[in-house]
């Protein structure tokens, strides 16, 4: 350990928002925002070192404990998530898993077993185990909303935003799977031995979080 | 596509560094535990299944590896020490006097998830003092727990101790729904401060509750029992890690106590004082255990006992890597020389020196050239020589 935390941050778009949070806590995130051909970025004026990666391989580095902490998706952490502190709900990233059919279609009134389609095979078993329903489940990568129009399947359970996308491809949500966000995740063991490098970050975080609202 | 030249996902061959490593750890355990008079004691590698859901047993179903025998019962490939060895405790052992000191050193068998490079066979050390409790039991099994890392070399490690006690009673005070405590629990296991926060709102009013919105944070060296003493003075349970700690702390291992108040995993198999160990460079933790008063009387006998299982390679992985022993010496030696050649292989350091197999000098040296060795030594009729490389 040099005193250093290292810190994984999901790509894209909570990418930016970390870093707003961070640079409203007062750390310097230009290496991170200029990253030449580093991979490694060291904060200047706090002891914490950032990496980019995929959403699946935050959880990844963080359950393995070659990152203290990640920046992560709800929706990631409940389709492959397992053991970790999920410590704080960092607010943005807002979003929602919603269970979506074809407009004016009946998903529940029929005892033929339903195909839905996903990205996210795990979070849909379990909340149709939850009603005591068994579903097909097609696992789709892409355009998950294509499936319904192509007669694939009868429902998808998909993150919607604005809901936007399901209009213009006639589905209408029917039902909240879950509510999303972005989480700060810290590793078990770094917790323990870490502890007053992490709860130093972790107060900061709360404050500027609490800061505005 | 065949399989042939595969190990199946999940299990792996172990290389001489490996091995040694492995073994290494063992024997600084299994030596520890046979000094304070534990026993050994090994189990079926494979066990009927049923054994572990009479066991109440936390392990999810899928997590066990399943065989089906000739008569179509289900077995499994053993995913845990410490039920098979109740069950001896409270059966072949029913009539020798209680406490017993056991341990193992065994494989369990776990099946993880695709790709992430978790082993399904994991080498584990472990003691079971079962048929006894109380602060002198559970003084002497954490204790042990630091004298095992210690034993194994390393220095920068914390045992951090819980206790459910402290949590039920809490929760006791709630009225909550079953699943409202589960769900209450989860929260605090993952120390998902925010989310505890709001499900906890709607209780303000209840004396428990500003104990519970912050167990979660209550972790850390022996302060954390003070804070936990203003928020829960009448605790019995809080009085007793104090004890343990006091009584610690005498024996001077305090600086390697820690204390996790928000260690609420496996509540239903637990039943007193918990702890794991955290060493610096693993990512989770490498020792755990616990008091499960309750498993050896679900085998017909009742008997209070605490134990714990170490990871093996978990904690061979953070000990200082050595280099194994390079080959420095190949011996050649004429027919009916066997004796003195293997005098000569026997006299030198482990690893540095082996027989040819050869049968001309000119092949013995080409293979400790191939070898990379240093020297060929030539056992003779008339003598020895040595013949540098």
């Amino acid at each position: 350990m040099n005193g250093r935390l290292r810190i994984a941050l999901t790509k894209g778009r909570l990418q930016d928002r970390s870093l707003e949070l961070f640079e409203a806590m007062g750390l310097d995130c230009s290496p991170i925002r200029h990253p030449g051909r580093r991979l490694i970025h060291s904060i200047p004026n706090y002891p914490l070192d950032a990496v980019l990666a995929k959403a699946p391989d935050v959880i990844t580095y963080v359950e393995r404990g070659v990152c203290d902490m990640g920046v992560v998706g709800k929706d990631t952490i409940l389709e492959q998530g397992r053991s970790f502190y999920e410590v704080l709900d960092l607010g943005f990233g807002r979003c929602r898993f919603a269970l979506a059919v074809k407009e004016g279609s009946d998903f529940y009134g029929t005892y033929r077993t339903r195909r839905v389609a996903t990205k996210y095979p795990a979070v849909t078993r379990s909340f149709f185990s939850k009603k005591g329903m068994d579903v097909d489940i097609i696992r789709i990568e892409g355009s998950v909303e294509l499936a319904p129009l192509l007669n694939l399947a009868d429902a998808i359970v998909d993150i919607v935003e604005t809901g936007a996308t399901l209009r213009e491809n006639g589905l209408v949500p029917i039902e909240d799977v879950a509510q999303v966000s972005a989480r700060l995740i810290v590793n078990t063991a770094s917790m323990k031995l870490c502890k007053a490098e992490l709860e130093d970050f972790i107060t900061r975080c709360e404050r500027e979080l609490s800061n505005r609202i | 596509m065949t399989y042939s030249a595969n190990t199946p996902e999940g299990t792996r061959d172990r290389l001489f560094a490996e091995c040694r490593d492995r073994r290494r750890v063992q024997n600084c355990l299994t030596a520890l535990f046979r000094r304070r008079s534990y026993a050994e004691i090994i189990t079926p590698e494979v066990e009927y299944y049923d054994l572990f859901i009479r066991s109440g047993n936390p392990m999810p179903q899928e997590a066990m590896l399943k065989i089906i025998d000739r008569s179509g019962k289900i077995m499994v490939m053993r995913p845990d020490c410490t039920t098979p060895i109740a069950r001896v405790a409270a059966t072949k052992l029913k009539s020798v006097p209680l406490p017993q000191r056991l341990y193992y050193n065994q494989t369990v068998f776990r099946s993880g998830d695709a790709h992430r490079a978790d082993s399904s066979e994991i080498a584990q050390c472990g003691v079971e003092l079962i048929g006894a409790s109380g602060k002198k039991a559970d003084v002497e099994m954490v204790a042990m727990a630091v004298d095992s890392l210690r034993e194994c070399g390393l220095e920068r490690f914390h045992i951090e101790l819980g206790h459910v006690g402290f949590f039920r009673s809490l929760a006791a005070g709630m009225d909550m729904e079953l699943h409202e405590t589960e769900h209450m629990r989860r929260l605090i296991e993952g120390k998902n401060f925010a989310a505890l926060n709001d499900m906890l709102e709607p209780y303000a009013g209840k004396p428990a509750c500003a104990a519970l919105r912050r167990l979660s944070h209550l972790f850390g060296t022996a302060e954390v029992l003070e804070e936990a003493q203003r928020l829960a003075a009448d605790s019995k349970d809080l009085a007793y890690l104090r004890t343990l700690y006091e009584e610690l702390r005498a024996a001077g291992y305090d600086e390697y106590i820690r204390f996790d108040l928000g260690l609420v995993h496996q509540i239903d198999y637990y039943t007193g004082v918990v702890f794991r160990g955290y060493v610096e460079g693993a990512g989770d933790a490498v020792l755990s255990g616990g008091r499960y008063d309750a498993l050896v009387a679900a085998f017909g006998r009742p008997a209070q006992a605490t134990g714990f299982a170490i990871d093996v390679d978990a904690v061979a992985a953070c000990l200082p890597a050595a280099a194994l022993p390079a080959l420095e010496l190949v011996v050649h030696y004429e027919d009916g020389l066997l004796a003195p050649a293997l005098a000569a292989v026997d006299g030198r350091a482990a690893g540095t020196c082996e027989l040819s197999p050869c049968r001309t000098l000119e092949s013995t040296l080409k293979l400790a050239r191939e070898k990379g060795a240093g020297a060929v030594l030539v056992v003779e009729k008339n003598g020895r020589r040595e013949v540098p490389l």
